[in-house]
């Protein structure tokens, strides 16, 4: 794993291969994006994300991780233009985050649902839905049928104030879908569902990409990202710590797992035999790979240890 | 009520735009400036500019790309939310109280439809202000404070729709507000005005009236001034606070079918040689009102009736001079004379001194399109006047000041055109009492000729024979020797045909429908970078400013007594007299001249505001004045144009925001 990216050259070099020529496939590119968040008075405060080097491909389903406050949902608003970059640029769709046009093509589900709570669930959908160019009977179906899939079709006359938290963020993923987007950024998709919500909005993200859009996810349930996620980022206190696909990750390649069926006790003895004679230690046949957990504590523990150490997301 | 010379729309139009543009172009580059500063401050010089460039660039396309759909989404979601914080309702509630509980203090005064209007406008205008200010300045920060913006500004609005957006909610709220509490206005001030009166007296019959002797003047039983030709006199009772005096007026006429004899207040008709002598009952306007008088059968037993109050609702429509010339006593043009502080506004007619009594001294009042059509072809039009009076000697305080009219035909080739020049017509008048003046068609004069000779007399027309070209001169002097009359250009007009009275009080409420369309794009604006209280307090600083701004700027003006801020307070801190000069040196021009600095910023300032009193027409409404469509247009375009500055203003603002700070 490469360390230190070291910035300047490989910098100019991406600008200039940014726009004219820009390639479909890569749907998002953080390009050395670094945001500090400063008071009134411009002093530095906190520097929440530190020269992030990144590539989101077509139909992947892309998760960023880390610990609160490492910089997951300032990534994400970087990427959408709700922020401005302190260096750095962020490009989606082979534009700049800022352009509004870009939006037509993307679904936004923020952390926590920011919705009008004098609307009604029907209301809500409807009013999104006319800030994009579709035509009115279409947006009247696709109102419906998202308020069908979220399971919210006996509220979908209530005012959203009296909805719970989960029925917000079903809502809220409504929203972000009502224009059928071609990339979705959903900042802690599950959090506030129920294990049965938690298990449909997965099978949501995996029909998603399915249909061939792109997922940009960040969580700290490791178990929803390891179920889910092609590739993962990790960021800790800003700085991108792992950054791979999900079964390389886990894959603890000084460790041999070897499954069989049927196989009698003799021949699991000689192999054992077959292991021993090479200078193999023997360990178990479970636990083939380690999981996302494990993988994610390592990390912060090493990084609270050695600070500093960084990958680069070109290489992935 | 004083009306001002105002330009057309179209002389307005072009200077206008220019100081529109100028502001705009203006604002636009400190915009620019203050950006590249602060981002400069920021991420360094080079980098500054390439964002700035780049805000630039994006705001085009946004601007092209702004979509009509959303801006009514955008819009639909203000109304309801508006609808939501119930401000509208109390509003309401307020302005039902003020209905309520202001019949109580209106009525009671000559004049009860001016302190109506008045009150009411007054009151629909800080109520509709008020609710615009409190719905458009909550709104924005709020979403913001709200987070509810993250799902906007995620979606492919631009800013300009979501300032257009709620200009727009708010104003079609706003006008909905207005427009109801107009109507309701209007039904509760004309059931409040709405009364009749009965004759004093026992019976409600001619009877009831006494007999006046030929040639009074002041009635012995009432104590009022008698008209000349009245011969019985009477009075009604009070209701409103006010009573009516009755006249039975005498009249003669050559011809039988005189539509006069067939009117129904007529009290008696007799043959005295060969003419027709009838006697009519009239009932004497009181502030401007009167009623419809019914006699019924014949002799001392006929009945009176009086129907409903006529006159209360009037759009006068008058029709200004193009232009006044003063000339003075030697018939030489000057500004009129100067008798004091009040020469600003009116010029003053010298009537001559016991030396030369036959003063020339006049005001030229010149008319440049005098056709018919624009007083519907009537025989006898009003000429309305309200002048002002200067005494050189006290005297009678009562006596009225003599006053001469002649009209004058305008040749567009005076080297060999005759003219035509009427007979000078005297009338008399107290200071600022609006006289009324039937001008008859048919004029006496005489024709003359190009060196001044007299070619001949007779009765001409006014509009076939003088204007026949349409340029009509009516020049005004003093009659009374040692006394002064003073006039301006508004002072004296014709009254054409009045204007449709519901029609002028729709124009009455455009003008508060674009103060408070001005008000929400400025709430709005502001509320793109700055907290509710803070926009409130801005714009109620604007309101301030914008319906004070002659006074501020009459602040401004530098040549004062005493001096400007810093020159005031060091006369204050040393206890100088104002007249006092201060001791000629450096340190006294540099004070001066800091202060004239300070001062002339400070007028700035005021342009940055509405001149909200341009766009208030409610005075003219209280007044009875048909509201000039000019005027209507200004307004509305001084209400596009800062619509259009504050859109922008909100729109670089926002988009150069970080949302999610
Ligand atoms: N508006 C802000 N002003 C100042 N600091 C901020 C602001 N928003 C976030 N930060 C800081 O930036 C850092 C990263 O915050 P961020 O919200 O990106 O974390 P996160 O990874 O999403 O955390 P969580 O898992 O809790 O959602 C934190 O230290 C946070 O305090
Ligand atoms: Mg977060």
């Amino acid at each position: 794993m490469a360390t230190d990216t070291s910035s300047s050259e490989t910098k100019t070099s991406k600008l200039e291969q940014t726009n004219p020529d820009y390639n479909p496939n890569i749907v998002i590119e953080a390009q050395n994006l670094t945001k500090i968040y400063r008071d009134f008075w411009g002093r530095q405060k906190v520097r929440a994300l530190n020269a992030l080097d990144l590539e989101v491909k077509k139909g992947e389903i892309f998760g960023l991780l880390g610990p609160n406050g490492s910089g997951k949902s300032t990534t994400i608003k970087l990427l959408l233009g709700l922020l401005f970059p302190t260096s750095g640029r962020a490009v989606v769709f082979g534009e700049n985050a800022t352009e509004v046009t870009k939006n037509e093509r993307i679904g936004y589900l923020p952390e926590e649902s920011y919705l009008y709570k004098f609307l009604t669930a029907e209301e809500t959908l409807d009013f999104y839905g006319r800030l994009f160019d579709m035509p009115s009977e279409v947006r009247k179906e696709r109102v419906q049928k998202l308020i069908q899939q979220v399971g919210l079709g006996h509220a979908k006359r209530r005012q959203l104030r009296e909805y719970s938290k989960g029925m917000t963020r079903r809502i809220g993923l409504a929203q972000a879908l009502i224009n059928d987007p071609d990339l979705v950024l959903l900042d802690e998709p599950t959090s506030g569902l129920d294990p049965l919500g938690t298990r449909e909005m997965k099978d949501m993200i995996l029909k998603l990409r399915d249909e061939g859009k792109t997922v940009v996810m960040c969580s700290h349930l490791l178990g929803d990202v390891q179920d889910v996620c092609d590739r993962i980022a990790i960021l800790y206190q800003g700085d991108l710590k792992e950054l791979g696909r999900v079964d390389s990750l886990l894959q603890v390649s000084d460790e041999t797992s070897i499954r069989a069926k049927n196989l009698p006790a003799a021949a699991q003895e000689e192999i054992r035999e077959v292991i021993k004679k090479h200078g193999g230690d023997v360990i178990g046949v479970e636990n083939p790979k380690s999981t996302l957990e494990e993988l994610f504590l390592q990390i912060v523990r090493e990084s609270e240890q050695r600070p500093g150490q960084r990958v680069s997301g070109s290489d992935s | 009520m004083v009306l001002e010379n105002f330009p057309t729309f179209s002389e307005w139009f072009l200077p206008g735009l220019v100081l529109f543009g100028g502001i705009v172009l203006a604002a636009i580059l400190l915009g620019l400036f203050v950006g590249y500063v602060v981002a400069s401050f920021r991420h360094g010089p080079f980098e500054a500019f390439y964002i700035v460039a780049q805000v630039v660039g994006e705001s085009v396309p946004d601007f092209l790309g702004t979509s009509p759909r959303r801006v009514m989404a955008m819009a639909r979601l203000a109304v309801k939310e508006a609808l939501r914080r119930k401000v509208v309702i109390v509003a309401f509630v307020i302005f039902a109280i003020l209905l309520l509980f202001g019949q109580w203090f209106m009525g009671g005064t000559e004049n009860p439809e001016k302190r109506f209007m008045n009150t009411i406008m007054f009151g629909t205008q800080l109520l509709t202000l008020l609710t615009v200010m409190l719905i458009s300045s909550f709104s924005l920060p709020e979403d913001i404070k709200n987070k509810t913006i993250y799902t906007i500004v995620t979606k492919p609005v631009r800013a300009t729709e979501i300032i257009l957006g709620r200009i727009l909610g708010f104003g079609f709220l706003g006008t909905v507000l207005l427009a109801l509490m107009g109507l309701i206005s209007f039904f509760f001030v004309s059931r409040n005005l709405d009364h009749t009166h009965a004759v004093v007296g026992d019976t409600q019959t001619i009877a009831s009236l006494t007999a006046i002797a030929p040639g009074t003047e002041i009635s012995e039983t009432t104590g009022k001034r008698v008209s000349p030709n009245a011969v019985m006199e009477g009075e009604t009772n009070v209701e409103l606070g006010h009573s009516h005096r009755l006249e039975v007026l005498e009249f003669t006429t050559d011809s039988d079918d005189d539509p006069n004899l067939k009117a129904p207040d007529i009290v008696s008709v007799e043959d005295v040689d060969g003419k027709k002598v009838f006697r009519r009952l009239v009932c004497l306007p009181v502030g401007g009102h009167t009623h419809q008088v019914t006699v019924s059968g014949t002799g001392n037993d006929a009945k009176i009736s009086l129907g409903p109050a006529i006159g209360y609702f009037r759009a006068r429509i008058p029709v200004y001079a193009d232009s006044v010339t003063f000339l003075n006593r030697d018939g030489q043009q000057d500004e009129g004379t100067n008798v004091g502080k009040e020469s600003s506004y009116r010029g003053f007619i010298d009537g001559g001194n016991a030396r030369q009594r036959s003063s020339l001294a006049r005001a030229i009042f010149s008319y440049s399109d005098f056709t018919p059509d624009r007083f519907q072809n009537a025989d006898v039009i009003p000429l309305e006047m309200t002048l002002g009076v200067f005494r050189t000697y006290k005297g009678d305080m009562q006596k009225r000041v003599t006053g001469g009219l002649q009209f004058e035909s305008v040749p567009d080739n005076p080297e060999v055109e005759n003219r035509f020049v009427s007979e000078i017509v005297n009338f008399e008048t107290n200071e600022y009492q609006l006289q009324i003046r039937p001008v008859s068609r048919k004029v006496i004069g005489k024709i003359v000729a190009p060196d001044g000779s007299f070619v001949a007399e007779g009765e001409y027309d006014l509009f076939d024979d003088f204007a026949a070209n349409g340029k009509l001169n009516l020049s005004l002097s003093c009659r009374d020797v040692n006394q002064y009359l003073g006039v301006a250009r508004a002072d004296v007009y014709f009254r054409a045909s009045d204007d449709v009275y519901w029609f002028n009080y729709l124009k009455g409420y455009v003008g508060i429908w674009c103060q408070m369309m001005i008000i929400i794009a400025m709430a709005v604006a502001f509320s793109t970078f700055l907290g509710t209280p803070i926009v409130m307090l801005g714009v109620l600083m604007m309101m301030v400013v914008g319906f004070f701004t002659p006074f501020i700027r009459g602040l401004t003006a530098a040549d004062r007594d005493g001096g400007g801020p810093i020159e005031s307070f060091i006369r204050i801190v040393t206890q100088k007299n104002m007249q006092v000069n201060l001791e000629t040196g450096v340190a006294t021009t540099l004070i001066k001249e800091s202060d004239n600095f300070v001062s002339h910023r400070m007028g700035d300032l005021t342009y940055l505001a509405p001149n909200f009193k341009q766009l208030d027409f409610s005075s003219f409404l209280t007044y009875g004045y048909s509201i000039d469509n000019q005027r209507i247009l200004v307004a509305l375009a001084i209400t596009l144009a800062f619509c259009i500055g504050l859109t922008l203003l909100g729109y670089f603002s926002l988009k150069t925001r970080e949302i999610a700070k």
